[in-house]
């Protein structure tokens, strides 16, 4: 409900990109789009296969959405994804307080970058690495990876166990930054 | 011997391309069902199949139950097995046990796989034949140990590399001492696990080589030929992302003298059926035997392409004892062919799997494009097998409007539901010094600085249909409270509305 509100009060919608750049656009949502400070018509399809397209400046552009989570988005157009959360100005102003606000944590978890299996982990609790050290090998795919730490510290916990399978984005590692 | 049905002991794309030159050859296809991908479509297009659905082992998967594909294949009474590309393709074993079952094995001898495959032996090979090597150990190495005084003696950077070794599994390479012993670990845990064989072997390592194979066709009269290059330097961790031929680095005269060598290394062997023979080309030109593939290779299409020959057709005739029906002056490379691997692949997050089922999927037709792929609307990409979802190839008179066909292609491939390597096609074709020819194997590492590519009015047309889709499903939203004004429960949000 309070989604509806803020949707309701607010003129226009804000697509904030993960490197924090901000695309906004008036509502209702027109198909007229403000590109380097011209406006360009763009038209929205779905062809008879199912795939939705923008018409732009005559060229066909592929788009669909491969993830959605209330207000977070991913968007596949021509082969390359880019993630979004989509914000009202109030949500826009909420959040950017609460990033001034945010503690700047120390601790840095490092995440399966793809789904696997565990095959062996060089550190434990309490060890001292340092940025670029291997911290576990994840076999995916037939192959081995090793998996390196991108900061410097010490380890703070351990949350796999060797021939785990884990998911990607699963946390392996936590480490006190230091 | 006429060969009139054949088994085909793999499945994906290369399945279909078999059975394809199958049935225009007058040869009953035969393929096998398994109970991870019970639906694919490799099983439509053939003209039989055989179901290993019901049994299924965790420990031997179904396309390396040797004892298992022999024995059904003599109930059918087929008179050929080819094995595609990875799984028995390979593996001595299984082509000696056709042998010994009278079934036609659709590739080169037991003997020439093992001693091909065993790469002391088949550097060994080389050494006696006078092709050009890379310095490194005799042989396996023993432990980690001796792998730091061979390295020590050759400097470095070296390569470890599995013995019983390929796709770029079991490799690792090394340029400081104090990393040979958790490499040498690593390479032969991962070499164990992949191949059943710890063994791994040290080379000198050439940092910025091109990779260059060259395709070969023997029959078994003693007659041998090449189909000229292939340029495969545009790899990720030794995996091929694209390939073509020929290459921009060899002249007539390159490719004769490597060609020579490839043949000599072939006849070693008494080598017949299509092979591939690899080498490393430094920059000065001087190359070195690296290894020969005794089966047909995922890239084979950009040879078919600019040699008009079918490669699983020659296979075929050559395993019924044919003589080659050309030499080696009768081969043209007409025009350039350029194969682009589409995987379910996420490049921007580091070429992880993207696995998921392919809702859609459509490309362009046209005389420029080849598309070999096993998947159709609705398939799956499993995590059993390979990431690949597709081979796009393109041909045309030069390399330049290969890479214009290409281009176009690319765009107009559509693929939804997994991510893919279609963004990284695209960020090599923006490439210069791609465009120009000019890369080696250190391409992506060093020269490819983003390994996708956007135009930059894509981002604000995402976030426009992220932002359209979001307004969309408010506005739904916003359709309940007709429905909550009849229940108990009225959203104050609701009596707001109807106050106004």
């Amino acid at each position: 409900m309070a989604r509806e509100a803020k949707y309701k009060e607010s003129t226009k919608l804000i697509a904030l990109s993960t490197k924090n750049k901000a695309f906004e656009f008036k509502k209702p949502l027109e198909k007229v789009i403000k590109y380097q400070g011209k406006p360009v018509d763009i038209r929205l399809h779905e062809d008879p296969q199912g795939f939705s397209y923008i018409v732009w400046k005559n060229k066909k552009y592929m788009l669909d959405v491969i993830e959605k989570n209330q207000n977070r988005y991913t968007i596949m157009i021509n082969g390359v994804w880019h993630s979004f959360t989509v914000e009202t100005p109030i949500s826009l102003k909420r959040r950017r307080y609460l990033e001034e606000q945010g503690d700047s944590s120390s601790t840095v978890a490092i995440e399966a970058p793809m789904p696997g299996k565990i095959i062996d982990i060089m550190v434990e609790e309490g060890s001292e690495i340092k940025e670029g050290d291997p911290i576990i090998i994840l076999e995916a795919m037939k192959m081995q990876n090793e998996i390196n730490s991108h900061v410097s510290g010490i380890i703070k916990s351990v949350e796999v166990k060797k021939n785990e399978t884990v998911m990607k984005d699963d946390v392996l590692i936590e480490i006190q930054k230091g | 011997m006429k060969i009139k049905s054949l088994l085909i002991a793999n499945r994906g794309e290369i399945a279909i391309r078999i059975v394809r030159t199958a049935r225009k050859m007058g040869i009953r296809s035969y393929v096998i069902k398994t109970s991870k991908e019970p639906n694919a479509w490799y099983l439509e297009e053939a003209d039989e199949i055989i179901d290993f659905s019901e049994d299924f082992d965790e420990n031997l998967p179904e396309f390396l139950d040797i004892e298992r594909i022999i024995a059904r294949a003599k109930e059918h009474k087929v008179d050929a097995i080819h094995p595609g590309y990875g799984f028995l393709a390979e593996n001595p074993d299984f082509a000696r046990r056709c042998e010994e079952e009278k079934i036609v094995f659709i590739g080169p001898s037991h003997d020439a796989i093992y001693r091909m495959g065993h790469k002391t032996i088949a550097k060994e090979l080389a050494r006696k034949s006078g092709v050009p090597l890379l310095g490194g150990s005799p042989g396996a190495v023993a432990n980690a140990e001796e792998a730091r005084q061979i390295a020590n003696k050759i400097g470095y950077p070296v390569i470890l590399k599995a013995a019983a070794g390929g796709g770029g599994r079991g490799m690792r390479i090394v340029s400081k001492e104090k990393d040979i012993e958790r490499m040498f670990t690593l390479a032969t845990n991962e070499a164990e696990k992949a191949f059943n064989n710890p063994d791994v072997f040290i080379e000198r390592y050439v940092r910025e080589p091109r990779h260059i194979e060259f395709q070969i066709l023997a029959d078994k009269h003693g007659n041998v030929v090449h189909l000229g290059e292939r340029e495969c330097s545009v790899q990720r961790k030794h995996q091929k992302l694209l390939e073509e031929s020929p290459s921009p680095a060899l002249d007539a005269k390159l490719r004769k003298k490597m060609g020579d060598a490839a043949i000599k290394i072939t006849k070693s062997v008494n080598y017949f059926s299509a092979g591939t023979v690899e080498f490393l080309l430094d920059v000065d030109n001087s190359f070195s035997f690296m290894e020969m593939n005794t089966r047909i290779q995922v890239e084979h299409p950009v040879t078919e392409m600019v040699t008009g020959i079918d490669l699983i057709e020659q296979m075929i005739l050559i395993a019924e004892g044919k003589k080659l029906a050309f030499t080696q002056k009768d081969i043209k490379l007409n025009g350039w062919a350029i194969e682009w691997r589409i995987n379910a692949e996420d490049v921007q997050s580091g070429f992880s799997p993207s696995l998921g089922t392919i809702e859609k999927i459509s490309w362009p037709e046209n005389e420029h494009v080849r598309v070999d792929t096993g998947v159709r609307d609705g398939s799956v990409i499993t995590p059993y097998y390979d990431s690949m979802i597709a081979k796009l190839i393109v041909h045309a008179e030069t390399r330049e409007k290969a890479l214009q066909q290409s281009s176009m292609a690319i765009r107009k491939f559509w693929i939804k539901g997994p991510r893919t390597t279609l963004a990284f096609c695209r960020a090599v074709l923006q490439n210069s010094n791609f465009r120009k020819g000019n890369f080696n194997t250190s391409f992506l590492s060093k020269e490819l600085k983003l390994h996708y590519h956007a135009e930059p009015e894509e981002e604000i047309l995402a976030a426009f249909f992220a932002t359209y889709d979001y307004a969309r499903g408010v506005h739904q939203f916003e359709e309940k409270p007709l429905r909550l004004e009849k229940s108990q429960k009225i959203s104050p949000w609701v009596l707001k509305k109807r106050l106004r």
